[in-house]
């Protein structure tokens, strides 16, 4: 039941992610039609404004889940509801209205039309506000809480450097090679750097309370991994300034740690399954803790192996730039960023509002069908990927007569991007199952309701 | 076996120690960008382009240094393997160049707009990549030779072999836009590919030929090469 009267922000922002999730998957359907020929709202959302539109749903509702995971873990793990509440809640309003208007915005071509970080430069200032709000609630929370645990350090410390790490995206320089090496700050370190540390302590969090395996092992490996991570993913940024104008040393550089990269999803794949083996309480919550060892799973195919697979120079140089990257990208993100917010919500939610409807099949096959369907887009965008690299980069084909020849594959897409939608409708619909938590009343700390007790 | 304190300071020291790393070669970088990128080339009209390309969100649907989406070409090397002229006119009305196919936006640029982009596409395709994008190693002859170096290569003009072979094929090489011009003299008398030249809408009305606007040198070779292909 409800232990924290801040868990019902969190859960607000959970069905933040809910809805904005559900808007990336149609623009995502508007681009794949159009990749196959049929760009009928050409006129009315070109190319170029649901190619930014999908993307930064993406990141806002990534950001949103990592904030409702850090509004619910923080509280119960420094034992201390939120410092203030309505803070958190003007905070939550003031992320919605970013969004929102900068999504808006994008159809009348109000952006910066730099890759991923396509928000105007006066939300960016609002962005910013809304984050230190964000930091200063959850910081104070910790400071001024019974007790300080690594995994809720990791997830501040992570959320910080995220913070820090916006602003070197906020300089404009004329000159394109400075100003796309200093976006990489941002993207880059953002994924493959302090986001794997929120989703580290997620992880960690999740498995702690779902395995029963002991804090201090779990949180030992946790050190580890994050160190992997930072150990090859800092240098690894190398394997953005191949091409665009850096000097010819991050060929090595780029190429030597980035390859180290997919040790660091290996460790958190085999830490997520050695845990979850390990352990000797066995949660009743089997969904939370499927999505918390595919988590572990597609993160290290999607972000490691895949990653990988392009991030060598002597392979980049042919598919940088390609459908190839589209491949890597949706089953890494789906992978490392979508799914411990999904494991997050499958285990917040019976928490949340006492009702155990994680049995049954409706969140069995949402885990399922997604990640089928997930797999299967990655397979269609690695077919028409390669393909486009051979037709184009090596033969010399048009890239228009490429296009036309791989449409096909995006038939297929579309197909698997089908059974994607339908996994994510039944946990939407489950979501909506579980009712809202605004108006629940708190429990009186550590004490257990009568019902709760009867439940287990 | 590995304490937490022990895994707690290999984090600390990996990461501080990288980030160290990292931002040294930061600093040689941006050291050794400028001469890299020709920053000497990098003028008003640049950066004017490149603030077109960023208000037009061009990333969103291009790639430049590889880098943006994948719905529509590579153009690091626009420049070089274009042409301005053809640019000039491809920027004015993008469809025309390629009628029925995968639409890019109509954004009625200014002339004066226009060369801005064009001046940054020329920046861009002179800056040292490292060798991206890498020329096509599988080529069959009819790809991987130039149009200029095809079948009727020493005739053929500037012009011709920069904008024309866009859209047309003559001997098999060049663009599948519009019809192949093998021959072509043997249909049209020199008057009537003059006027087609000048001004295509009014010979057919409705044709997907875009007006050229060619200047009275560029007029006369290419009609006069034209009239070679019998």
């Amino acid at each position: 039941m409800l232990k924290y009267q801040s868990w019902k922000v969190a859960w607000a922002f959970f069905a933040t992610c809910m809805l904005l999730l559900s808007l990336q998957i149609i623009y995502g359907f508007i681009m794949g039609f159009a990749h196959m020929g049929y760009d009928v709202l050409h006129d009315w959302i070109p190319f170029n404004v649901a190619r930014a539109t999908h993307t930064n749903l993406l990141v806002v509702w990534l950001l949103a889940g990592f904030m409702g995971s850090a509004y619910y873990i923080i509280p119960e793990e420094s034992d201390n509801e939120l410092w203030s509440l309505p803070l958190a809640w003007v905070q939550w309003a003031s992320l919605v209205l970013v969004g929102v208007v900068a999504v808006i915005g994008f159809h009348f071509g109000w952006w910066e039309g730099r890759k991923f970080l396509e928000i105007p430069r006066p939300l960016d200032y609002l962005v910013v506000i809304n984050v230190l709000a964000f930091l200063l609630n959850i910081g104070m929370t910790v400071f001024t809480g019974r007790r300080y645990t690594t995994t809720a350090i990791t997830l501040l410390a992570g959320l910080v450097a995220a913070a820090l790490l916006y602003l070197p995206g906020m300089i404009t320089f004329d000159s394109q090679v400075i100003d796309s090496y200093f976006r990489w700050w941002v993207v880059h370190l953002w994924v493959e750097g302090v986001w794997e540390l929120v989703m580290g302590a997620i992880l960690s969090y999740l498995l702690i309370k779902l395995s029963g395996v002991d804090r201090e092992i779990i949180e030992k490996w946790l050190y580890v991994i994050v160190g992997l991570t930072f150990l090859s993913g800092i240098l690894g940024t190398g394997h953005h300034y191949y091409w665009i104008g850096a000097p010819e040393y991050w060929l090595a550089v780029g190429g030597f740690f980035s390859a180290l990269e997919p040790l660091a999803f290996l460790g958190m794949a085999l830490y997520v399954v050695t845990m979850a083996r390990r352990g000797g309480r066995r949660h009743d919550n089997s969904v939370a803790l499927y999505w918390s060892v595919g988590c572990g799973i597609m993160s290290f195919v999607g972000a490691g192996f895949l990653g990988f697979a392009h991030t060598l120079p002597q392979v980049n140089i042919w598919t940088h730039g390609t459908l190839v990257t589209a491949m890597h990208g949706h089953l890494a993100f789906w992978g490392a960023y979508a799914m411990p917010n999904f494991a997050m919500i499958a285990y917040a939610l019976p928490e949340m509002t006492g009702r155990k409807l994680f049995s049954g099949w409706m969140p069995e096959w949402a885990f399922w069908l997604s990640n089928i369907g997930m797999i299967c887009m990655t397979g269609a965008f690695a077919v028409a990927g390669i393909t486009q690299v051979y037709l184009e980069r090596r033969v010399g084909m048009d890239f228009l007569d490429v296009q036309d020849a791989v449409a096909v594959h995006f038939f297929g897409l579309i197909l698997a991007a089908c059974l994607f939608t339908i996994g994510i409708g039944l946990f939407i619909w489950n979501f909506i199952q579980y009712g809202a938590v605004i108006k629940r009343d708190v429990e009186p700390m550590r004490e257990q309701s009568p019902d709760a007790a009867v439940a287990k | 076996m590995l304490s937490k304190s022990q895994a707690k300071w290999f984090f600390f020291v990996a990461t501080a120690g990288f980030s160290g790393v990292f931002l040294w070669l930061t600093v040689d970088t941006i050291r050794q960008v400028p001469e890299r990128s020709n920053e000497d080339n990098l003028t008003d009209q640049v950066v004017r382009g490149k603030t077109i390309w960023d208000e037009k969100n061009c990333m969103g649907c291009h790639t430049i240094l590889g880098e943006g989406a994948y719905y529509a070409p590579e153009l690091t090397l626009a420049y070089t393997r274009r042409g301005e002229a053809w640019l000039k006119i491809f920027l004015k009305d993008p469809q025309a160049m390629y009628p029925g196919r995968r639409k890019m936006i109509q954004y009625d640029f200014t002339d004066e707009e226009i060369d801005d982009v064009i001046a940054f596409l020329k920046w861009i395709g002179e800056i040292d990549t490292n060798g991206f994008p890498r020329e096509p190693d599988l080529a069959p002859a009819a790809y991987a030779a130039p149009p200029a170096a095809g079948a009727s290569a020493a005739a053929q003009p500037a012009y011709f072999s920069t904008v024309c072979v866009g859209c047309h094929a003559v001997g098999g090489v060049g663009g599948v836009v519009g019809p192949a011009l093998d021959g072509v003299a043997s249909r049209y008398t020199e008057p009537k590919l003059r006027e087609w030249l000048s001004d295509p809408e009014s010979v057919k009305p409705g044709t997907a030929m875009p007006d050229l606007n060619l200047s009275s040198d560029d007029l006369d070779a290419v009609s006069a090469y034209l009239m070679t292909l019998k």
